[in-house]
């Protein structure tokens, strides 16, 4: 039953992938755009291919995700850090609420020159800039997911001589693990779309510097690679992330 | 509620019965250290309680097990935190895991299991640090009337072997007398003991021959009126 509904799923998936490289494939043979400016998806996934073997383009890909790790990762660490202590200790919990309200709407974009001016061109700039946008997703959810552990979870450890400090990591925060690995996935997401997005404003380097450097020159088709290669790289560490929730969460019913 | 006194003698088992929102699971919760009474104390061998501790283990209605941990992980947790060695605390909780009947489901997630089996792994989980009274607050009410009552013998047989004092919160009439040395009778707005009756039947009780005893009939009838009026008298239907 399973083994047919999979492959089921699997097919569904790929068909409205399989729709878009049909639409855009119809666009350039139908003429209605210019194979100069769009080029066919044959030719893009070819010089895609091409270009993943060589030197300065495996480059690009690991400042691109060098960037995006370790901005995802201090993201994590601070956001179920703060969410976690928000959760646990009213007195913060009042220190970061309204800030969290500040700061959570503004388009951390906005920081970028800020951030040029104060960190430079190199990683740091974007490396923050990451940050700042995947944090406030992986806060939200700590905190959400760790004010709402089941308060008889907490009676039954503290009754088993759980001290109060010690609940807050034997407890709280594996019960929270759900929530926590939901605003993981947004904010890796959002850590994909930055880390470009950064890359395009101002770089020297990564997969948005190549973008914007083929847009420059009307290099249409070096234009499309890195897209490509950013979607690919989304799917791939979204997938890993998966498979990481599945371990984490295999005794949470939801999961 | 107020003006609650209560003593309750070890190795009793007391259950105490009312209509829902009498406060009876609140009483048990102050028991359990989990929450401060407004005011007056509860204590235990003279000492007022200040909270939760290992002397008294509760067992909730919801089975509040650690869903990231396996059967036997959650029983070893407790032996765990009271710095028993892994190897022994192992040994202990796969043979408590034994005494409940789920032998072969130590490595099974909760969510793999039954809800009687949840909740025999939660009492297991309760046992495993030796507390002195046993709080269960209404513990076979998300149950069917069939667990219910296998679990209601294997407490019993659990309980005959070593009569710990246990505290039972329930609103089934039936199941406090089957159970109990002494059925406290709780009534509402304001919460307050209404009764306390001693139940009379020898030990240990089989279910088949109790159900059978006038004596036992008896006491189910008497509570159940006096259930009724409680319940009357608090607020209207």
């Amino acid at each position: 039953m399973t083994s047919r509904l999979v492959p089921m799923n699997v097919v569904l998936g790929l068909a409205p992938i399989a729709l878009v490289i049909a639409v855009w494939q119809g666009l350039v043979s139908s003429g209605l755009a210019p194979a100069s400016l769009l080029p066919p998806p044959g030719i893009v996934f070819g010089r895609l291919l091409q270009q993943l073997v060589t030197w300065t383009y495996q480059q690009e890909i690991a400042s691109t995700l060098f960037r995006l790790f370790a901005g995802f990762a201090i993201a994590v660490v601070l956001g179920v850090g703060i969410g976690i202590a928000a959760a646990a200790n009213p007195a913060i919990n009042a220190v970061v609420r309204p800030i969290v309200r500040v700061l959570a709407p503004l388009p951390k974009v906005a920081l970028y020159p800020a951030l040029l001016l104060l960190l430079g061109f190199g990683h740091g700039s974007k490396i923050t800039l990451v940050a700042a946008d995947a944090l406030f997703p992986i806060l939200l959810s700590t905190y959400y997911g760790a004010s709402s552990v089941e308060q008889k979870l907490i009676w039954s450890a503290m009754a088993a001589g759980t001290p109060r400090y010690e609940i807050l990591f034997k407890v709280v925060l594996p019960a929270a693990m759900p929530s926590i690995l939901t605003g993981c996935r947004i904010g890796l997401v959002i850590s994909c779309i930055v880390v470009f997005l950064a890359e395009m404003i101002t770089s020297t380097d990564g997969l948005g510097h190549v973008l914007v450097t083929a847009a420059r020159t009307f290099q249409a088709v070096d234009m499309f690679v890195p897209l490509i290669t950013i979607s690919l790289l989304g799917l791939i560490l979204n997938g890993l992330l998966g498979v990481l929730r599945s371990y984490l969460l295999r005794g949470f019913p939801e999961a | 509620m107020s003006d609650i006194s209560l003593t309750i003698e070890e190795g009793a088992f007391v259950s105490i019965l009312g209509p829902s929102g009498c406060g009876k699971s609140t009483l048990l919760y102050i028991v359990g250290g989990f929450v401060s009474p407004t005011s007056g104390a509860a204590k235990m061998k003279g000492k007022t309680i200040s909270g939760p501790g290992p002397d008294r283990g509760p067992v909730f209605q919801e089975f509040a097990l650690f869903p990231w941990k396996t059967v036997l992980g959650n029983v070893m947790y407790g032996p765990r935190q009271q710095g028993v060695q892994a190897a022994e605390a192992e040994g202990q909780s796969r043979a408590l895991i034994e005494m409940v009947g789920l032998k072969g489901y130590e490595n099974f997630y909760p969510k793999e299991l039954s809800g009687g089996m949840k909740q025999r792994v939660a009492l297991a989980r309760t046992l495993a640090y030796h507390p002195e009274v046993l709080l269960m607050d209404e513990p076979f009410g998300a149950l069917d009337a069939h667990t219910r009552t296998r679990l209601q013998n294997d407490l019993l047989n659990i309980w005959e072997r070593d009569r710990k004092t246990v505290l039972f919160v329930t609103h089934s009439v039936d199941e406090a007398v089957f159970l109990s040395d002494k059925v406290v009778m709780m009534s509402k707005s304001p919460g307050r003991i209404r009764q306390v009756i001693n139940i009379d039947l020898p030990r240990p009780r089989r279910r088949n021959e109790l159900l059978l005893d006038p004596r036992y009939q008896k006491y189910v009838v008497d509570i159940e009126r006096m259930f009724d009026e409680v319940d009357e008298t608090g607020s209207p239907l």
